[in-house]
């Protein structure tokens, strides 16, 4: 699965949390916090997006990412693994 | 003290809001039919040889304006049905004028999510290491509790108050106790939709405490408390909320009072059981009247407990009997209703006020064989009916009795 499809459902699922950014054209360089996501929000995203992608992965491994572009890489390693 | 009700809200499967739901009341309505939302009947591939469940369910739940996609995405059932009927008490009573600090949130009931749990369950079978994250808060009852303060601008105090199928009044009744100690000036008590899955249901089934295998096929004919043909509760979706604040912190800010409540009373029978006390109840109907100050003849109806259990009936017909009640008029709300479990309590005071503000009195439904010919029932017709003084009752599992006095 390529980058840029993992990224759109994280864009996805942070839509169905965050119904406000529907129209937001998301980036790479986004991070969710500064997207007005808490930290319930973020984690709700990042879990309906592991399983969309049926990834048994915890939570913590995907910490070190810093916007939404470095989680679809991290996502996209464990996927390919 | 005397306590003053400034606000009512209201949810059931009759009607939404006030003005809808007394119409509906007094023109003896229902909704029972099988139960059909989710989680509520046992799995459609397991084999077995019982009825569907029975039930009132609310149809169609409208929000206001102001209740987002976001605000509700992860809110329970009873949660959101919570949130729209604190609502409107809250507008009813005006407590925008009041300061957030001295307003508390008191919700009845415990484990009242339970149909939330069984359809995640279901729905993660196999796959539970993706249960959601936001589950690890809103399992917990006083979430609910937490998305109304918020969404109101509640600051003062906030909990909820478990006592069965008596969780309306006990928590009523733990409000009224903040008013009295002076850390409130109003509190807003919400009596909580209970949320049943099929695991409830088929264990009160089981338990012998749930109908209806005699009307599986007539749910119009199920909910029949204190008549001969009854065969146990049914089940109604239902919740109400009711802001009480010290009569004259509500005089003092001109709110409108629609009822006064000046007597309550609770008696723990120190019984795990589900059995009914004959003492038990006569004790919380006695502790009422005295601390309301009057006597048995003062009240002229009265609003029963009655499940349209076997044995509950019975003896709460014998409580009353038992405490010179037989001339006041009396109703069964369940009947139209349901059995709300947490919700009941409140509901049912909900009930008795609208109809003391009406001077009405709401039919009751499938009464066409009284247990018990001695007492002055309201039957398939409303009656007009000045009532000055109410008795309400709520009973539950465990050994809980308590009983509220209502005058306008």
């Amino acid at each position: 699965m390529q980058k840029k499809e993992i990224f759109d459902l994280i864009v996805k699922h942070a839509i169905e949390v965050l119904p406000e950014l529907e129209e937001y054209q998301f980036q790479y360089s986004d991070t969710l916090i500064k997207l007005g996501a808490n930290s319930l929000d973020r984690s709700e995203i990042v879990m309906m997006t592991l399983q969309a992608l049926s990834l048994n992965v915890p939570l913590l491994e995907l910490a070190k990412a810093t916007n939404m572009g470095e989680l679809a890489d991290i996502l996209q390693q464990r996927y390919s693994r | 003290m005397t306590i003053a009700v400034t606000g009512i809200g209201i949810t059931t499967s009759i009607g939404q809001g006030r003005e809808e739901f007394t119409q509906s009341l007094f023109a003896g309505m229902h909704k029972f039919s099988v139960l059909k939302r989710e989680g509520r009947q046992l799995p459609d591939d397991l084999e077995h040889d019982f009825a569907p469940f029975i039930g009132a369910e609310i149809s169609e739940l409208r929000y206001p304006d102001d209740l987002s996609s976001k605000q509700l995405r992860t809110l329970s059932w009873s949660g959101r049905v919570a949130a729209v009927t604190a609502r409107e008490a809250w507008q009813n009573a005006n407590l925008d004028s009041v300061d957030g600090h001295r307003v508390g949130l008191i919700l009845s009931g415990s484990n009242f999510q339970q149909r939330e749990q069984a359809v995640m369950h279901r729905q993660l079978h196999g796959n539970e290491t993706f249960t959601r994250p936001a589950y690890g808060i809103s399992f917990m009852d006083t979430d609910v509790a937490g998305f109304c303060c918020e969404y109101l601008g509640v600051h003062g105090f906030s909990c909820s108050t478990g006592g069965a199928s008596a969780s309306g009044q006990f928590a009523l009744i733990n409000a009224i106790n903040f008013l009295e100690s002076g850390s409130l000036d109003a509190c807003i008590v919400l009596g909580m939709l209970t949320d049943l899955s099929h695991w409830e249901l088929q264990a009160l089934r089981s338990a012998g405490a749930l109908g209806s295998e005699r009307f599986a096929k007539q749910p119009e004919y199920s909910a029949r408390p204190f008549d001969k043909d009854r065969d146990g509760f049914i089940f109604g979706e239902c919740c109400g909320a009711l802001v009480i604040e010290k009569a004259a912190h509500a005089s003092a800010r001109q709110a409108k009072s629609l009822a006064l409540i000046t007597g309550w009373g609770t008696f723990i029978d120190g019984n795990r059981n589900p059995n009914p006390s004959l003492e038990g109840e006569k004790s919380a109907i006695r502790l009422a009247l005295r601390q309301a100050g009057i006597t048995a003849s003062d009240i002229d109806y009265v609003n029963p407990h009655g499940t349209g259990s076997l044995l509950g009936d019975a003896i709460e017909l014998e409580a009353l009997a038992q405490s010179y009640l037989l001339h006041a008029r009396i109703n069964t709300t369940k009947s139209l209703l349901g059995h709300g479990l947490a919700a009941a309590g409140l509901v049912e005071v909900i009930v008795t006020i609208e109809q003391m503000i009406a001077g009405r009195l709401h039919p009751s439904r499938n009464l066409q064989k009284p247990l018990n010919d001695r007492f002055f029932w309201v039957k398939s017709q409303p009656e007009i009916c000045k009532i000055k003084c109410a008795l309400n009752l709520s009973l539950g599992f465990g050994g809980m009795n308590s009983a509220i006095c209502i005058t306008q």
